[in-house]
């Protein structure tokens, strides 16, 4: 009867009731939202590799390192079964200066071997590694370019200067899905004869693959030991903890949304608590009646939280649905173009629990208040208000 | 004579408006026997709401004792009363104070709600009720979907559905047309006389105070000799 009497309480002014409820979907929309946002941007790093470890810079990822390091650690690093090397090239297209892909100078004979979740048809990686200005690029960017097999491509240096004059040989997929499809590599050697003096024979990371991922750990110290005390120290860390690095550029971002998700929802339970107080304070009448025919003061207060935990269930039940239409439709289009921060979009069954958790969680806090002062009412002086 | 089921003495009642204290009540003794019908008449503010609202343990005196049904409302904490009331008092209240979205007889189950009853018990009883009040073919209407005089009869239902000892009511047929009133008085004198109720009504209403056995009247925070 009591669940019955708050259900009831909730429809009695059915337009506030409803701009309420849309109010609690929208904050835990935009709170799904951004949270799936956060996770799609880790997504890379939590399916990293477990047998896979890169070798930066010790001070930074952004400084280079001889390419000799490369042959050393293939010469004398046991327990490797693959090892390559890239740089971060940050060219552009000048048709299209802003709009960003990531594009890697790579070892043509070994990276794809290293990586070898990226799935190029045979024919095209044969064609590529003949063709020393080729470059494979991933089915998103070349969907979102226009770009075929055979096009002859420009793109302008940032970190080195000049063009970079390449022809599309290849258009590569992926095996796992949180790999990124909107990158373009090309061959190092490239890169190398274009570089000036100061940048040539660099390489900005090694990707290792080992042979029993157990043994990640001693083999980094391994790695890391044959450089030590050198100009260029090494860090050697796991594939997660690099692409952690790595994302960590982007940090001050991911907090800013983490903290924008907070903040909607607190506004958003203060909006309900205020909705709540409202309607405690139009049916005080009623409460002085319950309260003379012999309900407790915890009978009002389960009455009032019932209300507030029941609207934010509503509320925290559409807002994932309309979260789950929203990601599905926009994430297809978020991993078509802006694959390289999100290669795969797509609604964790976490923040489905989390969101609907935390809706009822915000429902059940804002009435607090409220339930409190129902719960206080004196009966006589709830009666003579109208 | 009936073993008195009211019993006051020396209650006072002060309120604070302001800095000011107003003593409502002063000094009273009131002793009402169980089974009677009595209704308490006096102009605005000389204190029979005040008085009602104690008796109904809706309220606690600032001096004397308070016997009612029984127990020591003094004695009683805030929940204690609560389940006092729920168990003893029935009530019927002018402007009828049925809650709005619930059907008739969902209103009548209210209070049963807090009794250990069975849903069936609970359903026999809001029937019962609603029999007795003459609105068995009316339990599933919503309150605007009645007439006042229907509205009170409903309330009046919602009061005895717990087999109260006493029923309150402060100006039950101040609301109600001239025919609703003697509709509402009529069913007072049934419950009375036919289920031994006892009444302790509050009005201004000449007409409704003369369907009572006894009528006390009250001025100043005192009750007048008859």
């Amino acid at each position: 009867m009591l669940f019955l009497l708050a259900a009831k309480g909730m429809l009695r002014n059915l337009f506030r009731s409803v701009l309420t409820l849309l109010g609690v979907a929208i904050a835990i929309l935009a709170f799904t939202f951004l949270r799936t946002t956060i996770e799609a941007w880790y997504a890379g790093v939590d399916a990293a590799s477990q047998d896979r470890l890169a070798t930066r810079h010790k001070v930074s990822i952004t400084l280079p390192m001889p390419r000799a390091y490369f042959e050393k650690v293939k010469d004398r690093v046991t327990g490797i079964t693959a090892v390559t090397y890239a740089n971060w090239v940050g060219a552009v297209d000048p048709k299209d200066e802003r709009a960003f892909f990531a594009n890697f100078a790579v070892d043509g004979e070994t990276y794809f071997e290293t990586y070898d979740e990226v799935v190029i048809p045979p024919g095209q990686l044969a064609e590529w590694r003949t063709d020393p200005t080729g470059c494979i690029v991933g089915e998103a960017l070349a969907g979102q370019k226009g770009w075929k097999v055979g096009d002859r491509i420009t793109l302008r240096g940032t970190i080195y200067p000049g063009d970079l004059q390449l022809t599309v040989r290849g258009i590569y997929g992926t095996k796992r899905k949180t790999f990124d499809k909107s990158t373009l590599f090309f061959h190092w050697k490239y890169l190398n004869e274009i570089a000036d003096a100061s940048r040539k024979d660099q390489i900005g990371f090694l990707g290792i693959r080992v042979a029993d991922a157990s043994q990640g750990p001693a083999i980094a110290r391994a790695v890391d030991e044959l450089f030590a005390n050198s100009d260029t120290e090494t860090l050697t860390e796991s594939e997660r903890a690099f692409n952690l690095s790595f994302l960590s550029m982007f940090s001050t971002v991911l907090k800013a949304l983490d903290v924008v998700s907070v903040v909607i929802l607190c506004i958003m339970g203060l909006i309900l608590a205020n909705t709540i107080a409202m309607g405690v304070r139009e049916r005080t009448h009623e409460y002085g009646v319950l309260r003379a025919i012999g309900f407790q003061p915890r009978h009002l207060a389960l009455l009032v939280g019932g209300e507030g935990l029941v609207m934010g269930i509503a509320g925290g039940v559409v807002g994932v649905a309309a979260s789950l239409v929203v990601v599905n439709a926009f994430g297809k289009w978020l991993e078509d173009n802006f694959g390289q921060f999100f290669p795969y979009y797509s609604m964790s069954t976490t923040s489905v629990f989390l969101g609907l958790g935390l809706a009822a969680i915000i429902g059940l806090v804002a009435s607090l208040v409220p339930a409190w002062s129902a719960a206080r009412l004196e009966v006589v002086q709830a009666l003579r208000r109208l | 004579m009936a073993d008195p089921i009211v019993e006051l003495r020396a209650v006072e009642k002060t309120f604070t408006r302001g800095r000011q204290p107003v003593k409502v009540l002063d000094g009273l003794d009131l002793t009402v026997e169980a089974g009677s019908f009595e209704a308490l008449m006096g102009p605005s503010g000389s204190g029979k709401s005040t008085l009602l609202n104690l008796i109904a343990g809706l309220d606690r005196p600032t001096a004397g004792t308070l016997r009612v049904a029984g127990e020591d409302l003094g004695r009683l904490s805030e929940g204690g009363l609560a389940d006092w009331r729920a168990r003893n008092i029935g009530f019927v209240f002018q402007a009828f104070n049925l809650i709005p979205v619930l059907t008739a007889a969902q209103n009548v189950e209210l209070p049963l709600v807090l009794s250990p009853l069975s849903t069936a018990q609970r359903k026999q009883h809001v029937a019962t009720a609603l029999r007795i009040v003459g609105l068995a073919d009316r339990m599933d209407h919503l309150p605007r979907q009645l007439s006042g005089g229907q509205e009170q009869r409903v309330a009046i239902a919602r009061a005895i559905a717990t087999d109260p000892k006493i029923i309150v009511a402060d100006e039950p047929t101040g609301d109600l047309d001239r025919h609703s009133a003697e509709e509402i008085l009529g069913l007072f004198a049934k419950l009375n006389d036919e289920l031994g109720k006892t009444i302790f009504m509050v009005t201004h209403d000449p007409l409704a105070a003369e369907r009572a056995k006894v009528v006390r009247r009250m001025d100043k925070g005192k009750l007048l000799v008859a």
